[in-house]
């Protein structure tokens, strides 16, 4: 049972990182535009593609 | 379109289907290219499938089959101006920006943005124009910010965006935007931090509830304490300025009773936590704080995606004049931001004069239905006052500024309009009715519970049933009901090209008991064309086309107005089919007449009437006999007719307000259906105003600066597509397709959307009763609390995605 004296606060501490994180992101502009980066998934494909044609040559 | 069977079906046959022009998809009127090469609408597009079959990015097509149109595609619009005015220094302290890094960026609002294949171009041309470092597009605002070096210049991107098709203009970085922005983000942060530690208190009681005690349970207890902290004094924060300035205007918002249970709430917990008592509501108290965070947080994105959308593109006032330079007698490009009086300007045909001035040179007709709704075109020559908001049809005029800005008559109505000279009073939402009664009632009950609980088990028992009392009444899902159903509703409306600016504008359509319509714009097109095209029988023989084609050849060599509106009838015949003309001869006032294969053709007005205010008749003449009538005029929209009988059903009464003459409107009046005396004519801007607040539930649609006035003072006030941008300030909410049939469609769906409100309501009432209720006999505890709480929401969210349903469904 002592782990719990380990895993509480290091969950807390994981908790804290990650929204620390996510105030980071939000602060930066990161949510401003929710669409277009929903778009831009389709996008990557090509640049993938031509950056292993480029290895490729 | 043309009325006579006959004509018509044998027109219809002589020609061949319209082909789609390979770049934008628009039909393509010109059919001389052989058969196998691509075809296009314009040199335009042409240029731009060059243009990038000549760089490889040909995936540009077939990024386009994949994605799927957000908006309309539009053809592209061949390069006219040199953009130099974005690198003057002037224009750039106003409307560049300089960042971290010593780049300076700039915003766009780009045209015909309107599928991922766009997103992708744009964002391709660093590696086409020197010194840009990135060009990021939003696409719900279909803008683009551009970052350069140092030294670049704004004048070769925006050339590439309009020769690619995207016709950029400039965006000022406003305070506005940038405080709205910020804002947003503040809101995200405290809504993600209340979220963050929600889950961890929850983890934290849920080992308490499960059985976790002695100094286990303290030890959880002490840490939810910890981690409600920051959700008490930063993430709540909104709510607490929004229940002080309720209550500073002795007013009560569904803020106060939220307040009032978050702070007797936390003290009530915090005091048990201090006595060792299990009666601790920091789990329900921090998820109260974040559910409703969340959804007011989306309902503030919705709100204001409708006013930023990329369908409102179209109330663009121009940014670029051309003025004429003092020194070198040239005309170049300025921003409209440098005009002033006194200036030189040029306006080309199809352009819409910015200020106020007189004519120095030249003639031409102008379209005025956007400012005074008259339906005919006014003719100005030298010396003729001209004013902003007017559009030139048919050929150049140089004008000298008499006023710009807020100096315009155009202006004066904005400033009328910003400053809420007859704005409409804010109206008492269901919301707020509803909350006034609630806090009330908790209070008393709440006072109650603890004098009758104190009195029969004592003030420890007493206490802890007010706070259960107070907790589980806590307006969690009452505080939901109304974001949650008008967030839905918003968004619904928005896919339509419904775009309603505020949550409470759709309260108010519920209520609307009249309509109020603009005429020329709204329910006529407002522009001069061709109405019917009656063949006489008795006179046609022989190859009607061919007669077709001698008028067109006939009026293709005059400017009149009548001219223009018949050659506009007829897209889809190039010019080169057209015959050749011999004699041909052009009288003012008159008409045209000409030889063409042997026989004389004449088009000529009807001598009783000059261009008549209801219709213009043109008579259409084969070697002196007459073998047609052309009727021309303001056309009345198709769905006009059938939108006011759906209105009339829905049991509003229909008026029309028009600033045109009498005959007109008295004709669209007879039209329609509309009873005679609900129809007014010569309205002023402020007449208008005065008839619409003699009527406080009235609806009013309209597109022009003679309409917003109106429109602010109107309990709904509808901005219609293709209006000015003067009507978008006044108005609540826009239709980005022409016409009225969104009209009936926004009072429906606004009507569904209360059914919605009133059962969420229903709902949380009912889960108030029951829990204030269990409260009273001391059967609530936290973990009762913290189940209730979700469920409540979670009930109110199903209510809202189901009752919306049919809204949705039946898009």
């Amino acid at each position: 049972m002592s782990i719990v004296y380990f895993m509480i606060p290091f969950a807390l501490l994981l908790g804290f990182g990650f929204t620390a994180a996510f105030i980071w992101m939000a602060a930066k502009g990161q949510y401003d535009d929710l669409e277009t980066p929903a778009h831009r998934i389709l996008l990557s494909e090509e640049s993938v593609q031509s950056s292993h044609e480029r290895q490729g040559t | 379109m043309i009325s006579s069977p006959g004509v018509y079906s044998k027109v219809q046959l002589c020609l061949p289907p319209l082909p789609l022009c390979a770049h934008c998809g628009s039909a393509v009127s010109s059919n001389s290219s052989e058969v196998g090469t691509p075809l296009f609408c314009c040199s335009g597009c042409e240029t731009v499938y060059s243009i990038l079959n000549s760089r490889g990015l040909e995936q540009y097509y077939s990024l386009k089959k994949m994605g799927g149109y957000f908006n309309k595609p539009s053809p592209a619009t061949e390069l006219n101006q040199t953009y130099s005015y974005l690198d003057d220094p002037e224009f750039r302290k106003l409307y560049a920006t300089e960042n971290g890094a010593g780049q300076i960026q700039m915003t766009f609002f780009l045209e015909g943005v309107h599928c991922v294949a766009c997103i992708w171009l744009l964002e391709k041309l660093p590696r086409f124009v020197d010194d840009v470092i990135s060009v990021s597009l939003d696409m719900s605002h279909s803008t683009a910010l551009v970052r350069l070096c140092k030294g670049g210049a704004f004048a070769a991107v925006a050339q590439e965006f309009h020769r690619l098709g995207y016709r950029p203009h400039p965006v000022r970085g406003g305070e506005h935007e940038e405080h709205q922005r910020r804002e947003n983000r503040l809101m995200l942060i405290r809504t993600g931090l209340a979220g963050a530690c929600t889950g961890n208190i929850m983890l934290l009681a849920l080992s308490v509830y499960g059985g976790a005690s002695g100094h286990w349970a303290l030890v959880f207890n002490w840490l939810s304490f910890a981690l409600f902290l920051p959700v008490a004094f930063f993430s709540a924060v909104p709510f607490y300025k929004a229940a002080w300035t309720a209550l500073r205007t002795r007013s009560v918002s569904i803020d106060v009773p939220i307040v009032l249970g978050i702070i007797f709430g936390s003290i009530a917990s915090f005091a048990n936590l201090l006595t060792g008592s299990d009666h601790i509501y920091f789990d329900s108290l921090s998820a109260l704080v974040f559910l409703l965070l969340a959804s007011r947080y989306v309902l503030k994105r919705a709100q204001q995606n409708a006013l930023q959308s990329s369908k409102l593109l179209h109330f663009l006032t121009p940014s670029v004049v051309r003025r004429k330079n003092p020194r070198t007698d040239l005309y170049e490009e300025t921003s409209m931001d440098f005009i002033n009086a006194g200036d030189v300007i040029e306006v080309r045909a199809g352009e819409s004069i910015p200020i106020d001035g007189t004519v120095l040179t030249g003639s031409a007709n102008l379209n005025c239905a956007l400012l005074t709704g008259e339906s005919e075109w006014v003719k100005v020559g030298v010396g003729e006052n001209v004013f902003a908001g007017t559009v030139n049809q048919d050929s150049a005029l140089s004008i000298k500024v008499s006023a710009s800005g807020y100096g315009t008559r155009l202006g004066q109505i904005l400033k009328a309009v910003e400053e809420g000279a007859h704005r409409k009073a804010p109206i008492v939402t269901l919301a707020d009715r509803v909350s006034k009664r609630f806090v009330s009632a908790v209070l008393v009950l709440s006072v109650g519970v603890f004098i009758g609980a104190w009195y029969l088990a004592g003030i420890q028992e007493g206490l802890n049933r007010a706070l259960a009392m107070v907790i589980i009444t806590c307006p969690c899902a009452l505080a939901l009901a109304t974001p949650l159903a008008l967030t839905m509703s918003l968004g619904r409306a928005a896919k339509k090209g419904i775009l309603i600016k505020g949550a409470d504008v759709l309260e108010r359509l519920s209520q609307i008991d009249s309509v109020f319509l603009d005429k020329t714009g709204t329910i006529t097109t407002g522009n001069f064309e061709v109405l019917e095209w009656r063949t006489v029988e008795e006179n046609a023989r022989g190859s009607d086309a061919d007669d077709l084609l001698a008028a067109l050849a006939l009026e293709s060599r005059s400017n009149h107005p009548v001219a223009r509106a018949i050659l506009r009838h007829f897209p889809q015949i190039p010019a080169t089919r057209l015959p050749q003309v011999d004699e041909f001869c052009e009288t003012v006032g008159t008409g045209v007449s000409g030889r063409i294969g042997g026989s004389v053709y004449e088009l000529r007005q009807a001598d009783e009437v000059a261009v008549s205010r209801v219709e213009t008749r043109v008579s259409f003449l084969k070697n002196g006999s007459k073998i047609a009538e052309v009727l021309l005029g303001d056309r009345v929209r198709e769905d006009s007719k059938s939108s006011i009988e759906k209105l009339r059903a829905l049991g509003l009464d229909v008026h029309i307000l028009s600033g045109d003459n009498e005959l007109p409107v008295m004709n669209v009046v007879s039209q329609l259906g509309v009873p005679r005396q609900n129809a007014m004519a010569r309205m002023t801007p402020e007449r208008k105003c005065q008839v619409i607040q003699e009527h406080p539930r009235a609806l009013m649609a309209g597109d022009g600066a003679n309409d917003a006035v109106a429109l602010s003072a109107a309990f709904v006030g509808v901005a219609v597509h293709g209006g000015m941008e003067v009507s978008l300030r006044a108005a609540d909410a826009y239709l980005s397709s022409s016409g009225v049939h969104l009209i009936h469609e926004m009072i429906v769906g606004a009507r569904e959307t209360m059914k919605v409100l009133y059962r969420n309501l229903g709902f949380s009432l009912v889960y108030n009763m029951v829990g204030g209720g269990l409260a009273l006999f001391g059967k609530v505890d936290p973990l009762f609390a913290a189940v209730l709480m979700p469920l409540s929401a979670f009930t109110v969210f199903i209510s809202s995605i189901v009752g919306t349903k049919r809204l949705r469904g039946a898009a």
